[in-house]
Order: structure tokens, then C-alpha cells, then sequence
């Protein structure tokens, strides 16, 4: 009854506050705007997966309410001074809290429910592309809201409810959220190491969601749901049920008393009465005051450091570092695993600018928000703001003082994070800190966008003057700036704060993103002191309230002062805005998405009509590159010599510049007249006076020059920096059309009216198979190259080293190559360090960063043990050099050019082996060097199936010799990675799946299944097999072409290595797409009567084909698959030492096994090391179960 | 100097009018404000204090202009809010030198005598390295005085600041306030008549809004001298005197009612007259009888 009316109150309460129903219409309305900035692709927005994702998400930012309505509801009495007259009526602990809490909860309910609506209304709008949706399921609504958003709400609303409850307090409220969040954080920790555990232990049941659809391909996510699955349902029960706990907990420690009063230290140290001494007269002492600027900068400071002061002398404070350390740790402790689950070693800028970052990001918007509402509005709640508002202080004191004890506190935090993270680098066993960096990161960069933050918060909490409503408008605008980008919102003018953004490499320290940065953030700065006049002039002072008398205070409290420095403000937005805005719109053309592809579906339209038209390849080139790291700037100047290879007489020349590079003279040694001038799209046609007959040459000269001007809004150029410049062929001229410069993405190209073209031709193009690189001007090529660079700098590019020299002050390099060459032409240049080695009469050498010596050892054995593999089983090296060069992070890969390894230094350079780690290092390695064969000796031509002559071959090779120099373990656990990485990829990636021998540009097919395909057929075939097919198709393709051979030449090869009883399983892995399932359901065993032990399985199989979008059909299964029988204990690396291990003929449906062993087993399985390609993983072992032996019968 | 308080209004946006057309003049020594619970007390206090704005009118502290000069009016000003708090978690002496700077002390040594002299004379000083969360009230009204005193001001607005005071506590805070008003400004607004007849040498009574009387208190119990008369009633007999006479007061006494009466001439023989106090000139002035009201018809009695 009583309960009853306090859940009525409470109701009523939330109902008349606007807040109520302004977090309502948010709810609602931002799911409902998500709709419309969200393009799936073949993912359809509506599918339950997205639904119970975007609810359940939802639901996690509804924490920030939930903290603001329980908060509310648990201390609103005492903050209002009521609490004596409810704590002393007739009524029960469990109504009033009950009460209190049912009704919040009852409010906040359906405040989530807008997430579920707001979906629904938004994929209900008559405008919506039905495309982009499938058909509607109202369960798929309705689920994750009772499933995921409700028990987590009131998961969390007992957390908070009792953390406010018995804390009286707002901040903690805010921190339990905070640390819930944490907890889902470390929840995924837990998750990546043992996946039941972590589903359990993730309070908001995401992970159980995530780890059910691990494998699901775009059909099953678009059409299933997860439905009510017993993993998921544990982990509600569960956590409800520590709900339950803390709910007695509150009931069991809640009393009503007056703050203060109660608890066992906290109890009030009692003072002496003061004396009843005779009153001194009144003769206030007369000093001198001042109200000068410096008194003015003095009351600044006061108040700056008595707030600064206020909030770390709080226990919450200390809370807070706590978590936040904690955090930085757990996130930070693997830091760069990236993959095959190898650390990186924590240098500092992956420490300082990720570990101590990333995860601190959210957190840090949170506190800010919830301190600059703190420091607002601390006067006020303590009730002393009528006193300090009646003294002699400025407004602008006031505010700048808080300001800057938010900054403070900022500050602190960081220096915290800095300490921690230099003992989580001491931790792991690195030493070299750089405090620089960490001080140039966290208190240069870091800082900068924190102190932006501060201001928009401190403003949008003067403005808003609504606690709870303040701090949820500032994380909101967090939101926004954060996903402005998905809203169409691009431009870093547009967006408070934003920038470029930058990457720091080792090599190149901030490199070309400085600059940039600082101007953008000074254009903020300008922003940001607006906003700074604009909390003045709304500062709360005094009990004035109401948005009218507001706006007339702060028209009066507009004056002079005011008005020049909002001035001084205006003139730097201005001034710096135009700035930027010529720099990221004139300098360099700022672009929208639909933009940038303007020029490219124009040259295509135009000129497509030329891409059969015959065209001279490119035979000889002689280069004299002069690379200036500095300004940045190259000079490329050159002589093309040119062929024409074909049977015609060609009577012009289609010359194509890169955009970006300037031609400054295009030349030929014969009369030529250009009839084509096309500056936009860098297209000229040269017509030739006399045609260049069947294979005469001719000479194209050319002088170009890049020149970096300014800075863009995004994607700045890397190519040439100061230390590590990377730039390719591409820089220079091309011949001929090339359709490798199309737009290729359909939906693209039909925005730009052309047509769907087909991503690759497939095997029967003709055309095609007369190209094997993406720029069809050139198949051998002698290169002649002089490159010049700073004189501290190494430039490398391809060919032998013929000469070196300095002069003016640059250093040069002489390459030239030994013979014709395929494909290449790398220009890299930094300040090399060389480590220096022979492989037989190879020179090995490894161009690195000086600090980046950790794997050099490892690439060099790597690049001796494949050569030494590779000459073996597949043919001779066809150089006598082969080196690794190093560039800066800003893309990941390695890539091989002939005798030359690109290699970023993101890639491997700082990864840390410990014992049992797969060596990426060394794979990487190896699996370069493998290109010098596959891709260098022998590649594909430009179709369907391209990649597994290259990639694939790769992969399997760099196994091989993995396998050869670390043994079978290490390649199992590399296997288990693959296959792990070929079925994630069938979820994440929505381009449709294909056989391997059709691979197209699906990386996770020609690597990962690849990879899994290949070394599964070396599994039941034999090395020795495998390679000598390969050997065939290297010795037979080696210089045949064009037309060049196809993925179905080498498949030929290994179907005529492989048995007839193996030709099911060949077109298994390379012609279908083929997933097993099977798995064991009860093994037992039985003594014999000669001691042995007879182990029955019961096993079930069954093998699907799935299409190119994952529809599943069940073909007849006939395979060999392992079945064994194990001793001895488990262990990570598989069920325990084998009994029995060998392959069965397997069929559809149950069958039952029956082995005989030795020795007593311990379990027993089919598929053990999970071999075939599944997706279920904890089905293959199970225990044997002992069966007594029936007892003779009685004689 | 004095204070210049001309025409202020102030109505809410809720449509109470807390302030109707104010005037007052006040000069230096102690001044009283006079005036039952929402009358408009706190809110003139504030607007006086630099802390709320008039819909119109005009405040002047001698040549300032207490509207639009509020930076400087605020260097003279002390304030004593009628209900405030303090930070729970600090001393009074950190927390008084935190509004020594606030108030222009920026002189370390100079900040540090003037505290230590304000501490001695609110006799704070054998408690002042105490956490304020633990101070009585007294106290505290004590260390909310010394800080309105930071800086010698002028102009001192103390509102309600007995309320809550224990007997003792309630004479020291107001002789330490009399002392105040021999060379400041002091406006003590109050609901207690007795704050007043004890200390102010002027006062004013306000009632809904309005100034019913502006007065120095001797001269108005002089002035009412002869026109109050008392008599004890039988509780039955009450609401016909009532209707009779203009009762302004009654208070309850074994049974009997006593009442007072306004009355230009003897109401009768049953009344005696009375040596009127500060309470039936407050009374009077509420009810009508006395001061401005007067020329207007009388719309209700008083309590």
C-alpha cells in the first residue's frame, strides 16, 4: 500500500520534470536518425542481428540516465533537506526505497523503450530504401529489449540506486557507471582469452550475443535470431541474480538516519564549545585591498587551486585514478596483439597514444562533463553561493578559476596516466621510456583536445543549468563529434575540435600532421574563447533564473570588455578559418565522397572508348629521381624507351599523369602532335607523324615534379615525409588506358551513372589474360635509376647498387638492373641503419630504424631458411640480393617487390616472441620471400583465381618453412589461426564468398582459406606432393605469356598429384564452398580380455555446401577424417597424448567406431586437432566413459 | 552616505509581486526590516546585495548605482544570506582566507592578520582549525559574519540571521552587529520584533510587498502613545469585540483571551490603556491602523 503511493510519487515527480521527457525524445529520436546514416551494404539494416546490437548499445549509453534518475531518486530527500520528514513517518525501509526505486525503474523502462520504437518508426519511413531492408519481425524488436535492455537496466539501476543510496552522493552514481562499463571492458579481456567464461562475466550479455554469431555469414545474420539461447539465459540469471544480492545488500546497510550521523568512522568529531570570551571591539582591521589586473590574476589562481584542491582531496578522486590506472592496465597489457595473438613490445608511443588513449577517451568525455557540472554548480549545492556571488570578483574570475581547475584535474590525470604507463612498460620488461613523447602526447596533443572539451562543458553546463541534463548534452556532443562523419559531416571546420588526425611513427615522429594539428586546434582555440565570452555572459550569479531574465543579464553584462575580446575571438576564427579553408578546399581540393569520384567515372566515360586501342610497352626505363624529404618535394625526370610488341602499326600514344603529379615537360624523340590535352584528367594522347611499326621503339621523356602544398582536411600525404618516404611507379607516367583506375564499387558507380562492371574478368576474358600487373604498360622492364635524397638519408629502389656518391650536399644511389624485370619501381628513402648477411651468394641486408633492432635477428634467419625452402622445392632465386626496407606505420602491410621487401614498421618490426608465440616476424618474412617466387617468378593473369597464385602460394610456402624450422606445433597454432580468421571473415566481410579457385579480392579467402586449403591437402597428400606440383606449374609458366596461366593451371597440377581417393576432398577445398560438421556425442570403452581397451564412438556427420551469400544445402559427406583416442591431460595445445590416430571413411548421418587401444584412455574424439573447416569448436572430445565388463556367466 | 532605495518592483514569473513600487532612504547605524514571512523581505535584500534584478526602479549606495555598478558596490558590501551553507570538508580559517583573496586581500601577511582579527572577533578562533561541517548553527552564523565583514564594508545586509539562535547566541550576535552599525550601513531584516526594538534606529515595515512603515521605532511607539488599549476577554465574547473594535492583537492567556485595540479615543470602560511596544506599532501598521496603509480601505485585519 504504502510502497504502492511512493511509487505513485516517484512517478509523478519524474513525470513533471522536463528532463524526464527530454531524455524520453532522445531515446527515440536517436536511433531513429542512426536509421538514416547507416548503409549496410548486403547487411540489411533491419536484420535482428543490427536491431538487438543498436538496442543493446543504446541501452549501455541509457546507463548515463539511469546514474542521473536513481541518482536522483536516492538523494533528492536529502538534498532538499527532507529526508527528516520522510525518514521519520511510519514507514518501512523496503517501501520507501522500494518505492523509489520500482518508480525510476518505471520511468527509465520506458525511456529505453524509445530505442526499440525509434527503429521501428525509422525503418517504417515511406522514404526508405527498401533495398537496404528486409522483411519486418517484430520479434526481432521486441527480443532485445526483454532479453538485453531490460535485466540490464535493472542490473544497473540496483548498482546505482544503491551506490547513491548509500554514498548520498551524485559523482559515485556517475563512477558505478563508469565502472560497469569498465566491467563489460574487461569482460571482453576475459572473453578473448576462454569465450564461455567471458560471456558469462559481461554483465550486459553482449558477448554471449556476440560469441552465438561468431561465424554467421551475412544470410544467417541478415534472417536469424539468436533467439532464446541457454548461454544468454545463464548469463541473465546470473546477473540478476547479483542483482537480487546487491538489493539486500542496500536493504540490509540503508537506515534512516541523518547523514553523517551514522557509520563507524564516520562519526563526528565532537568540538569544544568555544569560550565565552568578552567580544573583542570592532575595529576591523584596515588593510590595504587592491582590485587591480594582478589581484584579478591572484583570485584566478585562489580559485583555481581551492576548487583543483576540493576535487582531489575527494576519496572519489581517488577512486577515479584507481580505475582509471586499472584500466590503462588491463587494456594496455597486450597491447598490439594484433595477430596470431603475438604482442608488440610497448614502445612509448603505443603505450603513451594507444594504451593510455583509446580507452581513456570515453572516460575522459565523462569526467569532464561530470566535473565541469561539479565545478558549476559545487557553490550552489553547499548553499554558498549567495555569499561568494555577493563578493568583489568578476564573472570572468569566477569562471576562468573553475576553468582551470578542470584543467587541473586534467592534468593530474595525466601525469597519473604517465607514471602508470611508464611502469606498465618497466612491467614488461622495456626500458626505453622517452618522456618527451609521453609529455608531447599526453600533455601536447592529448591536452589540447581536453582542454577544447573543458570549455564546451563548462559552457554547456552554464547554459544548460540543469545538472543531470548538462552532463548527458555534453557526452551527447561527444557522440556527435564522433560519428559526425556517418551523418555526411566531413569537413574538420564544421565539427568543435576536430582535425586531421595524426599518426606518430618512430621513424618520422609526428611527421606531416603537425602542422595541420596546430593550426586546426588554434582555429578551435578561437572557438573555444567564444564560448568562454558566451559562459560569461550566462554565468549563474546570484538567484536569477528563467531563460528571459537571463538573456536581458547577460545582454546588460555585455560591454566593452566583452565585446573586444568576443572581437578577438571572431578575428581568429575568421582569419585561421579562411586559412585552413584555402589549404583543405584551395590548396587542396576538398572533395565529398561523391566528389572525389567525379574525375574517375569521367575518365572513364571518355576514354574507355581507348582501352583496346594498341599501345608500345613500356620496355626500358632510365630515372633520375631526386627525392627532397624536407620540403616534402620530387623531381622525376626520365626516358621511357617503348615497344610496340603487337601486330599493328600504332599511330598514337596515351600518356596518363598520377593526380597530384605535375608534368612539367612531356617529350618524344620523334614528331609528334598532341591531340588530346586533358588537365583535369591528366589524359594526353600524342599522335605519332609516322606509326610505330611491329616492334620498332621509341622514347618518351618526361619531367615531373610532386610538391606537397599545404595541408587537406583528411587523408594527409604520407608518401614523401622527412624520414621514410615510400612512393611507387604510379608517380611516374603511364601508357594506354588503364581499367584498374574505374570506380569499381557498384553502388559508386551507379550514383555516377555507369554501369556495374564485374570486380574481375573472369577466366575466359581473353583480353585480360594478356596482363598480369594492374598497370598493363609494361611486362619486363630494364631499370636504370639514379636516386638522390638528403644527405643523411639511404634511398633504395629496385636493381643492384651500382654506384653511391654525394654532391651539393645530397647523396646518391646508382641502381640499375641485372636483367628485365616484372612489376617494382619502390622509392624509399630515410635514415637507414643496415644489418648486413649472405645467403650463399645472396646478400641479405635489412634497412631499419635505429631503435627497431628487436626482430632483425628473426627476419634475417627467416629470409635464409626460405631461400634455403624455396631453392629446394621450388626452384632457383632468380637475384643475388634480397632486402627488407623499413617505412613509417602509416599503413601495416609488407609488400614485395623483385628483391626488395617494403615493410612498415607497423607491421613487424616491434612484435614481441615469447616462447610458443607464432613468429610473425619470421612469417612475414618468409611469406615475402615467397613472392619472389610466386608473383616474382610466376604470376597470374589479371582474373578470377589470381590471388591464390600469389597469396596463397605465399601463405602455403612461409608454412612450410615455418613447419621446417619450428616444427609441426607452431604451424597447428598458425592453421588454427587461419581457419579462425577464413570464418570471421565470412561474417565481417559482406562481399559474397567464392570457391578459392574463383578468389577474387576477398583477402580472408586467398590468405586464410587458402592457407587452410593448402595445408590441409599437404596433410593428406604429403609435402612432397604438393610441392612438386608447384614445382611443375613454376617450371612450365615460368616465362610462358601472355596470355598468362590461371588459378585452374595449377589446380591442374595438383589434381595430378593427388590420389583418385582425394580428388572429392581437392574439390572440396578449391572448387566449392564446403563446411563440415561433425562431432562426437559418447565414447566408451571396454576392457578386453587381453588387457587392451576397446573405445566405441558414437559420432554424427554431416557436410553443407553454402552459395556465395551463405545459403546452406546439405550434400552426401564420404571423407577421411581423424579419429583418436587420447591419455594424460588436456592442455591448450590439444586433448592429450594420442592412443590412436587415424583416418576414417565418414558418412552422413550416425555411425558408430570402434578402436582398440592399449592403454586405459581418458578421451576420446573425431577431428580432434579440428582439422576440417568448422564453425563449432566444443563438440569434437568428450571423456570416455568406462563400461564395467559383463560378468562370465556362472559355469 | 546613505542609501537610496527608489520605486522597486519586482513581480516573479510566477505572478507573485515580491517588491511594489519600494522606497526607502537609509542612512548609517543600524536599520530594521521589519515584515511577516513572504513579504518580500529576502528578496529587497537581494536585490540590494547586487544578487537579483528589479523589474524597476533604481538602488543607490551614495554616488553608486547598485544596479549597473555591481563590481563596485560589492567591494563595500558584506552579505549575510538568510539560509546558507558551507563546505562541509574545510576549516573555517582555509575557508575565510579563501574569501580574503575573493574580497582583494592578495597580501599573504596582510590576508593573514585580517582573518586571524575577524576570527577573534566572532570567536571562532579556539575552533577555527576545525572542519565547518561540524559547527552549530550559532557558529556558523558567526563565520557567516565574518566574512561579510572581510573588507571594512559600508554597506552590511544581514537577513534573518537570528532565526535558529539560542538566547545567548542571539544577544552577543546582536551586539556584535550594533557595533557594526556605528560606522556602516546595517540592515537587518528580520520577522522578530524584538531584533528590532532592541538595536535599530530606524526601521521599515513591509507587508506583501509593500513599505506599510517607514519609521525610527522610539518615535513611533511615541506616536501611537494613548491609541492602544487592552482588555481580557472571555474566549465566547471574542468575535463580537472583534467586530467592535479594531483589534490588532490577541494572545491566549489561562482560558482568557488578551486583546489589543487600536483606538483614537477610549473604546470603552472594560479597556485599559497600554504603554504601546514596537509589536502594537507593528500590529498597527499590518492591520492598517498606522502608517501608509491608512489612507486605504482596510481589505483584512491582522493576526
Amino acid at each position: 500500500m504504502k510502497l504502492g503511493e511512493v511509487f505513485r510519487f516517484e512517478i509523478e515527480h519524474r513525470l513533471r520534470h522536463a528532463s524526464t521527457w527530454i531524455y524520453g525524445g532522445m531515446f527515440f529520436l536517436i536511433p531513429f536518425a542512426l536509421l538514416h546514416a547507416i548503409d549496410g551494404g548486403a547487411n540489411r539494416i533491419n536484420s535482428p542481428e543490427n536491431l538487438a546490437a543498436a538496442t543493446t548499445i543504446l541501452g549501455m549509453f541509457g546507463m548515463l540516465v539511469s546514474a542521473a534518475l536513481f541518482g536522483d531518486a536516492a538523494t533528492r530527500d536529502i538534498e532538499s533537506g527532507m529526508h527528516s520528514l520522510f525518514y521519520t513517518a511510519p514507514i518501512s525501509k523496503s517501501a520507501y526505497l522500494g518505492g523509489r526505486f520500482l518508480g525510476a525503474l518505471a520511468v527509465n523502462a520506458v525511456i529505453l523503450l524509445g530505442g526499440p520504437l525509434g527503429l521501428l518508426a525509422g525503418s517504417l519511413m515511406p522514404y526508405m530504401d527498401p533495398r537496404m531492408f528486409g522483411p519486418f519481425e517484430l520479434f526481432a524488436y521486441v527480443q532485445p529489449y526483454f532479453l538485453f535492455v531490460l535485466p540490464n537496466l535493472v542490473f544497473t539501476a540496483a548498482i546505482l540506486f544503491t551506490i547513491a543510496t548509500l554514498s548520498r552522493q551524485t559523482i559515485p552514481t556517475y563512477l558505478g557507471a563508469i565502472g560497469l562499463f569498465i566491467g563489460y571492458l574487461l569482460a571482453t579481456e576475459v572473453y578473448d582469452r576462454a569465450a564461455t567464461a567471458g560471456t558469462l562475466v559481461d554483465p550486459f550479455g553482449i558477448l554471449a550475443a556476440q560469441e552465438l554469431t561468431r561465424y554467421w555469414t551475412v544470410v544467417e545474420r541478415n534472417t536469424l535470431s539468436i533467439g532464446l539461447p541457454a548461454i544468454v539465459l545463464w548469463n541473465r540469471l546470473l546477473w540478476l541474480s547479483v542483482t537480487a544480492g546487491v538489493l539486500v545488500l542496500l536493504h540490509v546497510r540503508f537506515r534512516f538516519a541523518h547523514p553523517g550521523a551514522a557509520g563507524r568512522w564516520k562519526r563526528r568529531r565532537l568540538i569544544p564549545p568555544p569560550e565565552p570570551e568578552q567580544y573583542l571591539p570592532i575595529a576591523a582591521p584596515s588593510a590595504a585591498r587592491t582590485f587591480g589586473f594582478a589581484t584579478r590574476a591572484r583570485q584566478t589562481l585562489a580559485i583555481a587551486r581551492y576548487s583543483l584542491r576540493e576535487i582531489l582531496k575527494s576519496r572519489v578522486f581517488l577512486i577515479i585514478v584507481a580505475g582509471a590506472l586499472f584500466l590503462v592496465f588491463a587494456y594496455g597489457w597486450d597491447i598490439g596483439a594484433i595477430v596470431f595473438g603475438t604482442s608488440t613490445w610497448p614502445v612509448t608511443h603505443l603505450v603513451a597514444a594507444t594504451a593510455l588513449t583509446l580507452p581513456m577517451s570515453v572516460i575522459f568525455a565523462i569526467l569532464v562533463a561530470l566535473y565541469a557540472g561539479e565545478l558549476v554548480w559545487r557553490e550552489r549545492d553547499v548553499r554558498i553561493s549567495e555569499i561568494a556571488s555577493a563578493a568583489p570578483v568578476p564573472d570572468a574570475v569566477s569562471l576562468l578559476g573553475r576553468f582551470l581547475a578542470l584543467v587541473g584535474m586534467i592534468v593530474v590525470l595525466q601525469g597519473v596516466m604517465m607514471v602508470g604507463g611508464m611502469v606498465l612498460q618497466a612491467l614488461k620488461g622495456y626500458y626505453d621510456f622517452e618522456p618527451g613523447l609521453y609529455v608531447r602526447i599526453l600533455f601536447g596533443v592529448k591536452l589540447a583536445d581536453y582542454i577544447l572539451l573543458a570549455v564546451l562543458a563548462m559552457t554547456i553546463h552554464v547554459i544548460v543549468d540543469q545538472k543531470y541534463l548538462g552532463h548527458l548534452v555534453v557526452v551527447l556532443f561527444q557522440l556527435f563529434a564522433a560519428f559526425a562523419g556517418s551523418l555526411g559531416i566531413r569537413h574538420n571546420l564544421l565539427v568543435y575540435g576536430s582535425d586531421p588526425g595524426w599518426i606518430y611513427s618512430d621513424m618520422n615522429g609526428f611527421g606531416p600532421f603537425m602542422t595541420p594539428f596546430i593550426w586546426f586546434k588554434l582555429y578551435w582555440a578561437g572557438w573555444a574563447l567564444l564560448l568562454t565570452v558566451v559562459a560569461n555572459l550566462f554565468w549563474m550569479r546570484g538567484s536569477e533564473r528563467g531563460a528571459r531574465r537571463r538573456i536581458a543579464l547577460a545582454r546588460a553584462r555585455f560591454g566593452v570588455g566583452v565585446a573586444r575580446v568576443a572581437g578577438v575571438a571572431a578575428i581568429i576564427i575568421v582569419t585561421l578559418g579562411c586559412f585552413i579553408f584555402y589549404n583543405t578546399n584551395i590548396l587542396n581540393g576538398y572533395d565529398s565522397p561523391f566528389e572525389a569520384g567525379v574525375p574517375r567515372a569521367e575518365y572513364e566515360r571518355r576514354y574507355k572508348q581507348y582501352e583496346n586501342a594498341p599501345q608500345p610497352q613500356l620496355i626500358g626505363s632510365k630515372l633520375h629521381v631526386e627525392i627532397y624529404p624536407k620540403k616534402p618535394a620530387v623531381d622525376l625526370r626520365g626516358t621511357y624507351r617503348l615497344r610496340n610488341s603487337t601486330t599493328t602499326a600504332i599511330d598514337s600514344v596515351h600518356v596518363i599523369i598520377y593526380p597530384g603529379i605535375e608534368a612539367r615537360s612531356i617529350t618524344f624523340d620523334r614528331a609528334v602532335e598532341q591531340v588530346v590535352d586533358d588537365d583535369r584528367l591528366h589524359y594526353s594522347i600524342y599522335a605519332l607523324d609516322q606509326p610505330l611499326q611491329p616492334g620498332d621503339s621509341l622514347r618518351l621523356s618526361f619531367d615531373l615534379s610532386y610538391q606537397s602544398r599545404g595541408f587537406p582536411n583528411s587523408g594527409i600525404s604520407t608518401s614523401v615525409v622527412s624520414n621514410g618516404a615510400y612512393f611507387d611507379r604510379r608517380w611516374l607516367p603511364t601508357i594506354g588506358y588503364q581499367p584498374s583506375f574505374e570506380l569499381t564499387d557498384d553502388d559508386t558507380r551507379r550514383e555516377h551513372g555507369l554501369a556495374p562492371r564485374p570486380r574481375v574478368s573472369s577466366f575466359d576474358d581473353d583480353q585480360a589474360l594478356q596482363f598480369r600487373s594492374a598497370i598493363r604498360d609494361a611486362d619486363l622492364v630494364d631499370i636504370d635509376a639514379v636516386v638522390g635524397t638528403d644527405e643523411d638519408q639511404i634511398a633504395v629502389t629496385t636493381g643492384t647498387l651500382v654506384r653511391e656518391w654525394r654532391e651539393n650536399g645530397r647523396r646518391y644511389f646508382h641502381y640499375k638492373t641485372d636483367a628485365p624485370l616484372s612489376s617494382g619501381m619502390p622509392f624509399l628513402s630515410a635514415e637507414y641503419e643496415v644489418r648486413e648477411d649472405r645467403w650463399k651468394d645472396v646478400g641479405l641486408r635489412i634497412f631499419h630504424h635505429r631503435t627497431h633492432t628487436f626482430n632483425l635477428d628473426r627476419m634475417m634467419r627467416s629470409m635464409k631458411a626460405s631461400l634455403d625452402y624455396y631453392t629446394t622445392h621450388f626452384g632457383p632465386y632468380q637475384f643475388r640480393q634480397l632486402r627488407i626496407v623499413e617505412f613509417p606505420r602509416y599503413a601495416s602491410f609488407a609488400r614485395a617487390h623483385p628483391h626488395t621487401i617494403a615493410y612498415s614498421e607497423g607491421s613487424s618490426f616491434l612484435s614481441r616472441i615469447t616462447e610458443g608465440d607464432v613468429d610473425r616476424p619470421f612469417f612475414v618474412t618468409a611469406h615475402e620471400t615467397a613472392h619472389q617466387w610466386w608473383g616474382g617468378q610466376v604470376a597470374g593473369a589479371r582474373v578470377q583465381g589470381a590471388a591464390l597464385l600469389t597469396e596463397t602460394l605465399a601463405q602455403y610456402s612461409s608454412m612450410m618453412v615455418m613447419e621446417k624450422t619450428f616444427g609441426p606445433e607452431q604451424v597447428r597454432r598458425f592453421y588454427d589461426y587461419e581457419m579462425d580468421l577464413y570464418l570471421n571473415g565470412r561474417r565481417v566481410f559482406v562481399n559474397r564468398e567464392v570457391p578459392l579457385l574463383k578468389v577474387e579480392g576477398q583477402s580472408y579467402l586467398y590468405y586464410h582459406k587458402g592457407a587452410v586449403a593448402m595445408y590441409t591437402l599437404r596433410d593428406h597428400i604429403g609435402e612432397e606432393r604438393v610441392n612438386t606440383a608447384l614445382r611443375h606449374y613454376l617450371a612450365k609458366y615460368r616465362s610462358a605469356g601472355p596470355p598468362y596461366p590461371t588459378s585452374l593451371d595449377l589446380y591442374a597440377e595438383l589434381r595430378s598429384v593427388t590420389p583418385d581417393s582425394l580428388q572429392s576432398l581437392l574439390r572440396d577445398l578449391f572448387e566449392e564452398i564446403t563446411l563440415w560438421d561433425v562431432k562426437i556425442e559418447r565414447a566408451s570403452t571396454q576392457r578386453t580380455d587381453s588387457g587392451a581397451y576397446r573405445v566405441t564412438l558414437e559420432i554424427k556427420a554431416s557436410k553443407l555446401r553454402a552459395d556465395s551469400i551463405g545459403v546452406e544445402t546439405e550434400v552426401p559427406m564420404n571423407d577421411l577424417v581423424e579419429i583418436g583416442v587420447f591419455a594424460g591431460a588436456e592442455s591448450e595445445r590439444g586433448p592429450g597424448e594420442p592412443l590412436y590416430l587415424q583416418r576414417h571413411r565418414i558418412r552422413s548421418g550416425q555411425q558408430t567406431i570402434i578402436v582398440t587401444v592399449a592403454r586405459e584412455p581418458a578421451r576420446a574424439g573425431i577431428d580432434p586437432y579440428m582439422k576440417l573447416i568448422e564453425r563449432e569448436t566444443d563438440d569434437k572430445v568428450v571423456p570416455v566413459e568406462m563400461v564395467p565388463r559383463a560378468s562370465p556367466p556362472p559355469g | 552616505m546613505h542609501l537610496e532605495i527608489r520605486d522597486v518592483s519586482k513581480t516573479y514569473p510566477n505572478g507573485v509581486r515580491a517588491l511594489r513600487n519600494v522606497s526607502l532612504t537609509i542612512p548609517r547605524g543600524m536599520y530594521g526590516l521589519l515584515g511577516p514571512n513572504g513579504a518580500g523581505k529576502s528578496t529587497l535584500m537581494r536585490t540590494i546585495a547586487t544578487l537579483q534584478e528589479p523589474d524597476s526602479g533604481s538602488i543607490h549606495l551614495g554616488e553608486l548605482d547598485v544596479l549597473r555598478q555591481k563590481d563596485e558596490v560589492r567591494k563595500t558590501l558584506g552579505y549575510l544570506p538568510q539560509e546558507f551553507g558551507v563546505y562541509p570538508r574545510i576549516s573555517a580559517e582555509r575557508l575565510l582566507d579563501h574569501f580574503a583573496v575573493l574580497e582583494g586581500f592578495t597580501d599573504r601577511r596582510v590576508r593573514r592578520d585580517v582573518v586571524d582579527a575577524l576570527l577573534r572577533q566572532t570567536n571562532l578562533w579556539n575552533v577555527r582549525k576545525e572542519k565547518l561541517g561540524g559547527y552549530s548553527g550559532g557558529m556558523r552564523q558567526r563565520f557567516g559574519v565574518a566574512i561579510a565583514l572581510l573588507g571594512n564594508p559600508t554597506l552590511i545586509i544581514v537577513d534573518e540571521p537570528t532565526a535558529g539562535l539560542d538566547p545567548a547566541e542571539r544577544v552577543r550576535f546582536l551586539n556584535l552587529l550594533s557595533e557594526l552599525g556605528e560606522n556602516s550601513i546595517v540592515i537587518l531584516s528580520t520577522h522578530i520584533v524584538e531584533d528590532v526594538s532592541e538595536l535599530c534606529t530606524r526601521m521599515a515595515i513591509i507587508d506583501d510587498g509593500e513599505i506599510v512603515l517607514e519609521a525610527e521605532p522610539l518615535r513611533a511607539m511615541e506616536e501611537l502613545h494613548g491609541r492602544i488599549w487592552r482588555r481580557l476577554v472571555p474566549r465566547d465574547e471574542l468575535p463580537a469585540v472583534e467586530r467592535e473594535h479594531a483589534v490588532i492583537s490577541t494572545k491566549l492567556l489561562a482560558g482568557r483571551t488578551f486583546v489589543h485595540v487600536y483606538s483614537e479615543t477610549s473604546p470603552g470602560t472594560a479597556f485599559e490603556p497600554v504603554e504601546p511596544d514596537l509589536k502594537d506599532v507593528y500590529f498597527s501598521a499590518m492591520g492598517g491602523h498606522h502608517g501608509r496603509r491608512v489612507a486605504r480601505p482596510v481589505t483584512e485585519t491582522g493576526p
